[in-house]
């Protein structure tokens, strides 16, 4: 068996490098949580292992929820990686700005019920912005990225994941973003039922006249 | 240019009662500081302020004496109008409000923690920081944004001061700096919990958890050892995040936690990686004190935001970002 080769550094992130490798014929991704400097090697060891190790876990829960994300591969506890699918698209980001109006309304719906089974099943993805989720060439739905995720079913944090990806589209889709929230929810309330939905609406309304959110995430 | 002008400041939020005097051009005249010391336990609201109360004549006529100056010379009283305690926000206010219709002068209402950022800047230089705001009473990390110092993260429950000065009470060492200090010597780290969520942290199931090991039987100096160091990492993680999604290029720590020696260690240690300048307000006026009311003060007064006595009320939840920051577009970003 060949050692996987890095081919692309894909980003920097202030926790982790992600980069997308090459292995036996296939793309994989690596997404390796480098050591901090400023913290005590024992504490900066155990912090790392702790959250690769969640990170590991909220993948594997969601395949079993139903919830497309990338699959795990092989998990480095020594070097805190985890090496996972590459999955090849665009993301949501990028594809709104190409795709016409039907499509939209179509995968915003998709998208709906893909984080409807997610929170249905007690995850949050804590950081749920158009550039986490990727449209392969089917245009079938992908979340990406759980490093900020958590285990929760309080409504308050639900609401965030919306109200994230709500802002995510007032900044760069403001045009669309009142027709793509209106058949995402459709499709979420397809899933957690009308009530919940709109409990955690009502939240989410909350968290944007605090404006705490104001500049986060968007 | 406009001539210049002279505020007094007054500030009552919680333990401190302290009174500034500091000109419009940013010459810090007085400052004079009274602290009131619980003899056991934490800070009784009532008792400080009947504290603030006995020592509120004593204090306008020290600052003044020090300041070289009479009354007259005042151009604006400023107080500080929250967050803090009601009880020893109403001593200040009222005492300001006394003041300011005596002196026929306009009435300032200063946030506590603006005023913190707004010394910290004006002793230490910086220009535009991400500032980690760190006191008994506060955890946040802010940034000068579109007008207003937004909040980037703060803590869910407890502040960070608050958890070590708890922790080393109930541990029978005293308050911060105690629990650093005997930290040194420890030798052994216990895992914590490290709650992060972003940029926001929590730290009540922290404390709670360095308690259980002391009752272990666990040693003290490992105990203080991982409580500041995870309290410490939280703090720079989560400056870090805040760094990169503002990418400003300097930090400021001001409140009393910035006199931690560890804390800056870390913090210098983690800006080298991203090639940012470490600013620290210099102890005089880390902790609660007049000099920082009067100098927001007199900003408010450069910029017009005044108060009228009759809607001068204390807000003991005053946030940071209810205040537009007028002054920061005045001229550059001074």
């Amino acid at each position: 068996m060949e050692e996987p080769k890095r081919i692309q550094v894909i980003r920097i992130g202030a926790e982790a490098i992600v980069s997308k490798l090459r292995w036996n014929g296939f793309d994989l991704i690596s997404k390796h949580r480098v050591p901090k400097p400023y913290r005590i090697p024992e504490l900066d060891r155990w912090i790392r292992d702790k959250r690769t190790i969640h990170e590991a876990k909220i993948l594997v829960e969601l395949k079993r929820a139903g919830v497309p994300a990338p699959a795990i591969i092989l998990l480095d506890r020594s070097s805190s990686t985890i090496y996972m699918q590459y999955i090849k698209g665009i993301e949501l980001k990028k594809a709104l700005d190409e795709l016409d109006p039907v499509r939209i309304e179509k995968i915003a719906g998709k998208l709906g019920e893909i984080v409807g089974k997610m929170h249905l099943r007690g995850i949050v993805h804590g950081d749920l912005t158009t550039s986490n989720v990727i449209l392969d060439e089917t245009e079938k739905i992908y979340l990406i990225d759980f490093g900020l995720s958590s285990v929760s079913d309080d409504v308050e944090e639900l609401a965030v994941d919306i109200h994230l990806l709500d802002r995510s589209l007032e900044s760069a889709h403001h045009k669309i973003r009142e027709r793509f929230m209106k058949h995402f929810l459709l499709g979420y309330s397809k899933i957690v039922g009308r009530d919940r939905t709109l409990e955690i609406l009502r939240k989410v309304k909350e968290i944007r006249m605090r404006g705490r959110y104001v500049k986060r995430g968007g | 240019m406009a001539e210049e002008k002279i505020v007094l400041g007054i500030e009552s939020t919680a333990h401190t009662l302290g009174f500034g005097i500091v000109s419009t051009t940013g010459k810090i005249l007085a400052n004079v500081n009274y602290v009131y010391k619980p003899k056991e336990g934490g800070i009784h609201p009532r008792e400080a302020a009947q504290h603030h109360s006995m020592h509120a004549a004593r204090g306008v006529m020290e600052a003044l004496r020090r300041a070289g100056i009479s009354p007259e010379r005042i151009d604006g009283v400023a107080f500080s109008a929250g967050p803090g305690m009601g009880p020893c926000l109403r001593v200040g206010a009222t005492l300001a409000r006394a003041l300011a219709l005596k002196l026929n002068k306009p009435l300032l209402a200063v946030n506590h923690g603006v005023a913190h950022i707004e010394i910290g800047r004006l002793v230490t230089g910086a220009r535009d920081p991400v500032v980690l705001y760190i006191a008994g009473g506060n955890t946040l990390i802010t940034a000068y944004l579109d007008g207003r110092y937004r909040i980037f993260g703060e803590t869910l429950d407890i502040a960070a001061g608050n958890c070590l000065d708890a922790f080393g009470i109930e541990a029978g060492i005293g308050p911060m700096p105690n629990p650093e200090v005997k930290a040194r010597e420890g030798r052994k780290i216990h895992p914590l919990p490290y709650r992060v969520k972003g940029m926001d942290v929590s730290f009540s199931g922290l404390l709670t958890a360095a308690l259980k090991l002391l009752k272990k039987g666990i040693r003290i100096e490992d105990v203080c050892l991982s409580i500041t160091e995870t309290v410490y990492s939280m703090l720079t993680e989560t400056l870090e995040r805040a760094l990169a999604f503002t990418e400003k290029k300097e930090i400021l720590l001001v409140g009393g936690l910035a006199r931690s020696i560890r804390l800056r260690q870390m913090i210098e240690a983690m800006a080298k990686l991203h090639d940012a300048k470490v600013y620290v307000v210099p102890p005089e006026y880390a902790g609660d004190n007049g000099a920082m009311i009067a100098w927001t003060g007199a900003l408010q007064l450069l910029s017009g935001l005044v108060i009228r006595v009759e809607e001068s009320v204390v807000k003991p939840k005053f946030r940071i970002d209810e205040v537009e920051v007028k002054w920061r577009n005045l001229n550059g970003s001074k």
